[in-house]
């Protein structure tokens, strides 16, 4: 085919106009994040400035329908907080164990089985969720609070304690003993330990039977449902980065005589510390930023639970306030209580990007030292 | 560490993962197990004789004559019922006074509950609620509030902690008066009262509610979540295609691809209920889509959520189409365009299809987004027509709605079970769609 020198002109013409659309309708989508971000602080930055950050920050005193209205977001920050950092440590031991599972332990045909489950356990729409915290789980846990958590100790205690029991005998053992000797030392320093275990484990159990949940919508109930929901990210991540690892580690730890669980704990994990990193980060902007489960499950009292830590006690959060008092905000839309919602949104998406990018830089650098930079 | 600890130790790692991964099998069916299983009670249930009146008045469905025969048994079942009430009433003047004083709030009591079990009084006139004109339509219901009628609800305080609470017979209380004969009757013939027959509801999808919630469907409420998702689709799905196709075919390695990169990462990451937020301050605020809320700005707000979903999914899709049908395409002349439009979009389309069915699975089940910018608690369906500028109701809003503003929230458990295992269902046939496309997909690559 022959072209003059006009058709070939305009074919280049044509093609460059076509990039300029695809360009200018990519840019659309991605600066839409520009858009938020200018959007939430525009809306922000008349509460600021009228009641300063300070107090916003700092008061525990949250009384937006007072006649003097008072927003100290502390009590809210600090809920918010709490349920996440909660959610991610119940999360993060059993997302870590279950991706080691899915990448060294199942053989595969297991493993397409228990993917479409996580997928499946991700794709649950919060909502439901939540429908399940408050209509299933938090009865449950008001009337039977206490002997459950026993129970889930029992499940946790037993097995952990008495292999520390038995790794400490062994520990402890000196290594000049031989035969008899060996074995009477082992035998009576594994048992002091398992007695010591038992003695905690008995006092674990009393506390916990004794436990009286005042209320099953709670801290506890908000926390667990979001450490369900940050498992499937969780895992898949920290999935990804320990098959990114390699054959070569794994084969070079098995010669050197490892057993699966040092290969995994001792060369396999530490090369793939910064890829399980970013899962946690992502988890916690999961449970972060996760609105209906807390709104439903944590009970909405704007205050910090006294000692920090009772998780039995309700909290209120970032995400919670801001979808449960802007349908009160609504109709005055410019007022301060509408305005100081927008803050909250704002911090939440200043956390988020700061997660965000933490995360992207790790895996950049983990990039780059693979490649062996 | 000696051998053997160490293999112990292997051992309980192994059991520990898999541990692990049933933990999370297990928190899957927990989860979905109630939902589900006290959902499918909102389509099959045992539904008495006031189901069916209800059902032929409100929506003219059902055998006018077999119904109409059907009342007229009960009624004749109820009798004895109406005329112990009406023979202790006239009593209760020549009751002794502390006796009277005694009976007369159980006896409204009584009377209460059995409005509550069986509906309005023969003679009555009728009350101005619709939910009120019924007694319990459903088998499940009728049985607890039957108990209402039976005994008396009382707290125990005597042992430790809060109250316990104990079902005192109102029988014995009533002994020797004309009310007596009613509670045997009631204890042993309320399935003659009240007829309780298994029911297929297939129409709760469709139907519109009653007195919220109360009796009927939730048609307005899946229509609403039908429109948003599709409405999201509709505007994230081209705009996600291009930008994947510039990405990929386009784009050369440079500090503004890098940006805008980061950019559709970063809003990957951005919190739901912020979307929110922008919605209603961008689109509806500033923009003025629409006078207030509507499906438009929900839909709006929604199409960013899924964004980086769909350029993902649809990014990944085209960089699997084998790098030969490009370089035949080119080699027979065809320019870039054509290449892209007749060769590897069409190779791509089962993975842009994959992305695009997930990301309507998490449109449907978003609620943080639409509270400012798209749902209604209590709404009438939305016409398609009126999708520009009407706010709907949709599930996800209204499940959380249903099952913490409603002023009934223990009366409709039923309703906000069959919600809750409608929406999970929408959600998980699509996600499961998506599941067997790539399967599908992955096979015929494979060859």
């Amino acid at each position: 085919m022959i072209l003059t020198e006009r058709e070939r002109a305009q074919r280049k013409l044509l093609g460059l106009l076509g990039r300029g659309v695809l360009f200018a309708v990519t840019s659309v989508a991605a600066l839409a994040v520009l858009a938020i971000i200018f959007f939430i602080a525009r809306d922000a930055w008349p509460f600021f400035q009228q009641h300063g950050a300070g107090a916003f920050f700092l008061s525990k005193a949250w009384y937006p329908a007072h006649a003097t209205p008072q927003f100290g977001a502390a009590a809210i920050i600090a809920g918010s907080l709490l349920v996440t950092a909660t959610a991610v440590v119940l999360a993060v031991p059993p997302g870590i164990f279950a991706a080691l599972c899915l990448s060294d332990v199942l053989p595969f045909g297991v493993r397409q089985v228990v993917k479409p489950v996580i997928e499946v356990l991700a794709a649950i729409p919060s909502v439901a969720y939540g429908f399940f915290a408050l209509v299933v789980l938090a009865p449950l846990l008001q009337d039977k609070g206490g002997r459950l958590l026993a129970a889930a100790w029992c499940v946790l205690a037993v097995p952990v304690l008495s292999l520390a029991a038995v790794v400490a005998g062994d520990l402890l053992t000196p290594e000049r003993l031989k035969g008899l000797a060996y074995r009477l030392v082992r035998g009576l320093l594994t048992a002091l330990f398992l007695t010591a275990g038992g003695a905690v484990g008995v006092w674990g159990w009393r506390a916990l039977t004794a436990l009286q949940v005042p209320s099953g919508v709670n801290a506890l109930n908000a926390s667990v449902i979001l450490g369900v929901m940050a498992l499937p990210t969780i895992i898949s991540v920290s999935e990804d980065a320990l098959q990114a690892a390699g054959r070569e580690l794994r084969e070079g730890s098995y010669a050197l005589g490892a057993t699966r669980a040092e290969t995994l704990f001792k060369v396999v994990v530490p090369a793939s510390v910064s890829g399980m990193f970013s899962a946690v980060l992502l988890g916690v902007m999961r449970a972060l930023g996760e609105t209906m489960v807390v709104w439903m499950a944590s009970g909405n009292a704007a205050q910090i639970p006294k000692p920090w830590f009772n998780l039995l006690q309700p909290v209120r959060t970032l995400t919670a306030t801001i979808a449960g008092d802007m349908g009160e905000a609504d109709q005055m839309t410019g007022s301060a209580h509408y305005h100081v919602l927008f803050a909250m949104g704002l911090s939440l998406l200043v956390f988020s990007f700061a997660c965000n990018l933490a995360g992207e830089r790790i895996v950049a650098r983990q990039r780059k030292r693979l490649r062996g930079g | 560490m000696r051998m053997s600890t160490r293999k112990l130790l292997d051992r309980a790692f192994t059991w520990g993962a898999c541990l692990a991964v049933g933990l999370m099998a297990l928190f899957l069916v927990l989860v979905l197990a109630p939902i589900l299983v006290r959902g499918a009670g909102a389509y099959v249930f045992r539904a008495t004789t006031e189901y069916r009146r209800m059902m032929l008045d409100q929506f003219g469905r059902g055998d006018e004559a077999q119904i109409q025969a059907e009342r007229a048994a009960v009624a004749e079942a109820r009798r004895p019922l109406y005329e112990a009430l009406d023979a202790f009433e006239r009593s209760l003047p020549d009751l002794p006074a502390a006796r009277r004083k005694e009976l007369k709030p159980a006896f409204q009591e009584v009377r209460e509950g059995l409005r509550l079990l069986l509906g309005p009084e023969p003679g009555e006139p009728l009350p101005a609620l619709t939910r009120r004109l019924y007694g319990q339509t459903r088998w499940d219901r009728a049985q607890e509030k039957v108990r209402n009628v039976l005994c008396e609800e009382t707290w125990d305080y005597s042992g430790e902690g809060e109250g316990v609470r104990v079902w005192v017979p109102r029988a014995p209380k009533f002994a020797g008066t004309a009310l007596e004969p009613l509670f045997p009757l009631l204890e042993r013939d309320l399935e003659g009262l009240l007829r309780p027959r298994l029911t297929f509801y297939p129409r709760f999808l469709t139907d519109k509610s009653l007195d919220i919630h109360f009796f009927g469907g939730i048609g307005a409420e899946v229509a609403g979540t039908v429109y948003l998702a599709l409405g999201a689709m509709l505007i994230a799905v081209p705009l996600g295609i291009v930008a994947a196709v510039y990405f990929q075919e386009y784009a050369r390695e440079g500090a503004v691809i890098t940006l805008l990169r980061s950019c559709v990462n970063t809003l990957a990451g951005v919190p739901s209920v912020v979307f929110g937020l922008f919605g209603l301050a961008f689109f509806i605020n500033t923009l003025h889509v629409s006078p207030g809320k509507s499906v438009l700005a929900g839909s709006l707000t929604l199409a960013l959520l899924v964004l980086p979903t769909v350029i993902r999914a649809s990014e990944e899709a085209i960089a699997a189409v084998p790098r030969a049908y490009k370089e035949a395409a080119l080699a027979l002349g065809a320019g870039q365009w054509r290449t892209i439009l007749t060769v590897i979009l069409p190779a791509a389309l089962p993975g842009i299809l994959t992305g695009t069915v997930i990301s309507m699975g998490r449109a449907a089940g978003e609620t943080a987004p639409i509270i400012f910018t798209a749902a209604v608690s209590y709404g009438a369906l939305v016409r398609p027509s009126e999708v520009l500028s009407q706010a709907t109701p949709a599930l996800s809003w209204n499940l959380y709605n249903i099952c913490t503003e409603h002023e009934a929230v223990d009366e409709i458990r039923h309703v906000q079970y069959g919600m809750a295992a409608t929406l999970v269902l929408i959600v998980l046939t699509l996600n499961l769609t998506a599941i067997l496309i790539r399967a599908r997909v992955a096979k015929r690559l494979k060859g």
